[in-house]
Order: C-alpha cells, then sequence, then structure tokens
C-alpha cells in the first residue's frame, strides 16, 4: 500500500532561491514546497497529467499500484518513503504524445524533512524532457524515491540538479523501467554538500529498450558521497550506458558503484561504462568500482575507470596562454563536468550549477 | 624594441642533459629560424623558454626586456609576451575553443577588466575565416578530436587573438598538408611587424618558402652550431645535414645515444628469453 500524508504548509511564497531560475527559458514548470504546489505555469500542457501525489493517489490510485506491484524495491528507504511520503508528484504523459517544452520540477524543502516521491509516466510513444531542481531551505533529512516508466517507443530525458546543504543527509533511490524500443536517459548533477546516498537502478524489461546514465558528481570539505547505478538487461538486445564523472577536494570521499548486469539468455546486449575521476587534494578520495555481472555469452560489454589529478599537460596548456593555475584548473574542472551541464537548457540552472562547482572548489 | 636573450642555457630531463649552452638572441621584428635533424634538442629549448615543468634548467640564463624569464611560472611568462604554438597541443574536454580565448585575453587585462564580447566575437570569426577553419569552431571543445592540422591552424589562431611580442612555433608545419601550410604561412606573415619576434622550429625548408627567416640556426647536441642565412636552408635541403656535421665535428648530433634495440627471433618466447630459461 502506498500513504501520503499532507504536512501543514505555513508559507506559501516562492523562496527567493527559486525566484530567479523561474526565467524567460522556462515555460512549462511547477514549484513544489513541503508538498504543496506553490506555482505554476499558466499553460496546460496538452497530453500530460501533473498532479500533487495526494490529488493523483485519488485520480489515479489503480495506475499507480499496477507500478508499484511491478516494480516493487525490497530496499528499506525505498519502503520508508512509500509508506511515509509527505512531498510528490505525478507526471503521466498520455499514450502518442510528444511534450515540445522541457518540463521544470523545483522541489523546495522548508519547514519538514523531505519524504518525496516522484512517480514519472510516459506511455507508449511519448517523449518528454524533464528537468528537475532540489533544494533544502533548512537543515532536515531528505528522502527521495522517483520512478520512471518510459512506454513502447518512448522517450524520458530525466535532468536532475540537487543542491542540499551541509546540515542535511540525503538518500535518493531513483528507479527506471524501460520497454521495447524505448529510450531512458538520466543527467544526474550531484552538487549538494550533504552526506549522500544516492541509487540509480534502470531495468531494461523488453528488446531494444535502452538507457544512459551519466552522472556528474563532486565533493568537498568532509562530505562523504556514494553513487550506485546499476543497468539490469532483463531482456535480448538491450543497451545500457554508465557513464561517472568526479570530483572530489580536501578530505573528502566520493564513491562510484557502477553495476552492468545482463542476465542469462539476453543475447547481443550492450553494457558500457565509463568512470573518469579527478582528485583535488592530497586527503581527498575517490573510488570507482566498475563491474560487469554478465550471464550470457553473446553479449558486448566493456567497463574502465580513470582516476588521477588533474592533467599536468592541460594545466600547462592553458597556463601558457596567460590564464593563472586557479583559472585554469577551473576551467578544466568546469569542463571536465560538463558532460550533464549540456542536459540543462536554461542558462539559470546552468549557472546554479557552475556556481557550485566553484563554490565547492574555492578552496583550491 | 623587445629583446628576448638566451644565454649559455643549459637544461636537463629526468637526469638526461638535452641542452648544453644555447646562446641565441632575438630582437622584435626579427624571424629566426631553427634548424636540425631528430632529437638534437629543438623542441626542448622551446619548452625550456615557455617553461614546461618536465624540464629543469641547470644553467643559464632567458631574459625578456632584461627581466629574468626564469623566474617567472608559465602563466605569468604567457603575460609577459612569450607564446609557444605547441607541437602536440593538450585537448581539453568541456572546455570550448571561445570561452578559453576569451579567459586567456582576460587574464592579460588589469583586474576586473573583461574584453568587449562584441568585438571579441567579430575579431574571432575573423580569425576563423583568414585560416579556413570551420564555423562551429568557437563552440567545439578545445583541440578535441581536431585532426592534426585542425590542431596546427588553432595554435595560429590563438596567436593571432593574444599577439604576443615573442612567439615560437614549434614544428608548426608538421602534420599540414600544402594548402594548409599556405594558409599558416600567409597568417603567420600577415602577423609579422617590427613589435614581433618569431621563433620558427622546423625539419623542412618547406616552412620556410612561406615564412621568410632573417636568420637560420642550425641545432646539434644540444647546442646551436651554426648560423647563417637562407642560403643555409638551400644547402641542407640539397645536402642534408653531413656537411654541417664535418665541419662543427660531430658524428652522432642526437643529445641522447642511439639505444639498442633488443632482438627477439621469431618462435621463440619473450618471455622464456627474458627469464634465462
Amino acid at each position: 500500500m502506498i500513504h501520503y500524508t499532507k504536512n501543514p504548509l505555513i508559507d506559501d511564497s516562492i523562496p527567493e532561491n527559486i525566484q530567479p531560475l523561474i526565467d524567460e527559458d522556462i515555460t512549462q514548470f511547477l514549484i513544489l514546497k513541503d508538498g504543496h504546489i506553490i506555482g505554476q505555469s499558466v499553460d496546460h500542457i496538452e497530453g500530460v497529467y501533473i498532479e500533487n501525489f495526494d490529488e493523483a493517489l485519488s485520480q489515479k490510485r489503480d495506475l499507480i499500484e499496477t507500478l508499484d506491484n511491478e516494480h516493487n524495491n525490497p530496499a528499506d528507504s525505498y519502503q520508508y518513503v512509500k509508506d511515509n511520503a509527505t512531498s510528490g508528484l505525478v507526471i503521466h504523459v498520455t499514450k502518442n504524445t510528444v511534450v515540445d517544452d522541457t518540463l521544470h520540477v523545483f522541489v523546495v524543502q522548508e519547514e519538514h524533512d523531505l519524504v518525496h516521491n516522484t512517480i514519472v509516466v510516459c506511455d507508449d510513444n511519448t517523449e518528454l524532457n524533464y528537468i528537475e531542481y532540489y533544494v533544502n531551505n533548512n537543515p532536515a533529512s531528505n528522502n527521495i524515491v522517483t520512478q520512471s516508466f518510459v512506454g513502447e517507443n518512448a522517450r524520458l530525458s530525466y535532468t536532475t540538479v540537487n543542491q542540499f546543504d551541509q546540515k542535511s543527509v540525503l538518500n535518493i533511490i531513483r528507479n527506471g523501467r524501460v520497454k521495447r524500443y524505448g529510450e531512458l536517459t538520466y543527467n544526474i548533477a550531484e552538487v549538494s554538500d550533504a552526506l549522500s546516498d544516492v541509487t540509480t537502478n534502470v531495468q531494461l524489461i523488453e528488446p531494444y529498450a535502452k538507457s544512459y546514465v551519466k552522472t556528474v558528481a563532486i565533493t568537498n570539505q568532509q562530505q562523504e558521497a556514494r553513487f550506485e547505478q546499476l543497468v539490469e538487461h532483463l531482456a535480448h538486445h538491450t543497451e545500457g550506458y554508465i557513464e561517472n564523472y568526479g570530483v572530489s577536494s580536501d578530505t573528502s570521499a566520493l564513491v562510484f558503484e557502477g553495476i552492468g548486469k545482463i542476465h542469462k539468455h539476453m543475447k547481443q546486449s550492450v553494457a558500457r561504462q565509463q568512470n573518469r575521476g579527478i582528485v583535488l587534494s592530497r586527503k581527498a578520495r575517490l573510488d570507482a568500482n566498475p563491474l560487469l555481472l554478465i550471464d550470457e555469452y553473446d553479449v558486448i560489454a566493456s567497463h574502465g575507470a580513470a582516476i588521477g589529478k588533474i592533467d599536468e599537460e592541460q594545466l600547462y596548456y592553458l597556463m601558457s596562454r596567460g590564464l593563472s593555475k586557479r583559472n585554469a584548473e577551473r576551467l578544466i574542472i568546469n569542463g571536465f563536468l560538463s558532460p550533464v551541464l549540456d542536459a540543462l537548457d536554461s542558462d539559470a540552472l546552468k549557472s546554479v550549477f557552475v556556481n557550485s562547482v566553484e563554490r565547492k572548489t574555492q578552496d583550491l | 624594441m623587445a629583446k628576448l636573450e638566451i644565454k649559455n642555457l643549459h637544461a636537463e630531463v629526468e637526469g638526461n642533459k638535452i641542452l648544453r649552452g644555447v646562446n641565441l638572441t632575438i630582437n622584435g621584428g626579427e624571424t629566426h629560424a631553427i634548424m636540425g635533424p631528430n632529437g638534437t634538442g629543438k623542441s626542448t629549448l622551446a619548452s625550456v623558454v615557455m617553461g614546461h615543468p618536465k624540464y629543469t634548467v641547470t644553467e643559464g640564463e632567458i631574459l625578456l626586456d632584461g627581466d629574468n624569464v626564469l623566474d617567472m611560472d608559465v602563466d605569468e611568462r604567457a603575460r609577459a609576451g612569450l607564446f609557444l604554438g605547441m607541437q602536440a597541443p593538450a585537448e581539453v574536454p568541456g572546455v570550448t575553443n571561445s570561452d578559453f580565448i576569451k579567459t586567456a585575453m582576460n587574464a592579460r587585462l588589469e583586474e576586473g577588466k573583461k574584453v568587449k564580447l562584441f568585438s571579441f566575437i567579430k575579431e574571432y570569426d575573423k580569425a576563423v575565416q583568414d585560416l579556413k577553419m570551420n564555423d562551429d569552431l568557437p563552440h567545439r571543445y578545445l583541440n578535441e578530436g581536431f585532426s592534426g592540422g585542425e590542431k596546427k591552424r588553432n595554435e595560429i589562431l590563438q596567436m593571432k587573438m593574444l599577439k604576443p611580442k615573442f612567439a615560437i612555433l614549434d614544428e608548426i608545419d608538421s602534420g599540414l598538408d600544402v594548402d594548409a601550410l599556405k594558409i599558416v604561412g600567409e597568417n603567420v606573415t600577415g602577423m609579422k611587424s617590427d613589435d614581433l619576434g618569431l621563433l620558427l622550429i622546423t625539419h623542412y625548408q618547406r616552412l620556410l618558402d612561406y615564412i621568410s627567416a632573417d636568420r637560420v640556426h642550425v641545432m646539434m647536441k644540444g647546442r646551436l652550431v651554426k648560423s647563417g642565412g637562407m642560403d643555409i636552408i638551400e644547402r641542407i635541403d640539397s645536402e642534408g645535414y653531413d656537411w654541417i656535421k664535418q665541419e662543427v665535428g660531430i658524428e652522432d648530433e642526437r643529445v641522447l645515444p642511439k639505444e639498442d634495440e633488443e632482438r627477439t627471433v621469431l618462435g621463440t618466447c619473450a618471455t622464456k628469453e627474458a627469464l634465462d630459461l
């Protein structure tokens, strides 16, 4: 059973750190504060249902429960969010709908701990570009579950930026399921200062399903963060690509656990994985554990990890054009973390990302 | 007038002495060329002047308008007016060419000042056209996936934008086809002025067909062993370097002795041999 309780909303104004992000680049948006929708773009998007979780639960209970039975994750934190959510959204793109404008969702923690559940359902033959931004305004424990269902021949680009401060803890589980010819792309920018444990699971459940999971992460000070990406091939001819880019500085520790898992009989599947990392200080730590779990002969698979200091030759090259060492390093790090930056299609969100990177490397 | 002086320069890499007393003075407005066979220290000289961290200077000095260059960091040398067009420039993913060059130009201005965006774009576009590069260059990542020729042209483009006092072009002609060589040559020649000192490092005389040099030096064994005018080049082109070797009494022109190649007979296992089984 899925439960949902709503906390009272004390102040319905749009927080100061969200206001500047709603600029002219953003046409479709929604702002959720402590589980209440406090702002929304005027236009209704044809063929798209977006509702607060409690509304949706009364209107679309059958759909939500069917999906939940289909994809039940035994992890404690997942069950916790399911039982105790106080914030959440349901987005349902109905069959044959192509959404042209990117949908932006801003989720704000203000008074209460964040226990958040988002469900994104893309029916067959749909297309959605979804960007979410999470931020906390008070110290809190934050538990987030998001579930994406990508139907036959549907495309979902799921981009997420989260910025939780040092005084908070963060646990995120993202689940994605992809059907025949469907494509799910995760662009994940982890620029929080919080102690973080983040898991992204993708299940390719029908032939020709495809998924890209791209994560960039940066840790600093005493932060510890763990990012797991699991792509499971549960059908033949499926393709999964994992790319991780990490930067760790000060005395922080960052761990990537990428897993490509091809089950028996899932012939002609492709599982590829690439990890890259830059360690900026002597006491910082960055681990990448690229795993391939393969129970079938007829597959294509690769994995790799390269972790080191900032490339000396790159540094020398930039400095030989007059950039100070500090500037050269900043440029290299920003460039290194750019693979996800390109997915953010608003300049305001891009600068949120760039400023976070800047802030997290300022002691360099 | 600007002046670059290299005096009795000795440098080594990983304990190997490469430069063994280089003396060279270049005045603003002059173009010098250094030629010489492989492995004689030409590129090392270029890297040492720019300050590559791999090399250690053990003796001698480099002065730019009287200021000690060896005391400066790489970026300070650049801002003082030195430029090195590199043989194998690094690729920097995620950093666009235009962002990079804009940052480099801003670094030359006073604190808080920035290049004007509009005039920057105009100037950059013009340089892209002059070098006959693709329009998408500003948005492409710095040298990433560039062909050898594109990289070299990009070096010249940067030189155009940064307007150095002294530019060293290290084998800027290698990897260029005839057309590209012509474009690069024309652009470099177009930049010549009384304010620019040029040092060309090359294997072939063909670069000097497009960029004329006032003085030509030949490097062997980590030293400039012969200097003269363009006539030297013609003779090298037809006769090779042997006559110079004879003239200065050098048998092996290289800085480091040739390593004996280890050979193994096909059919025997190299591991086995190594283990002496």
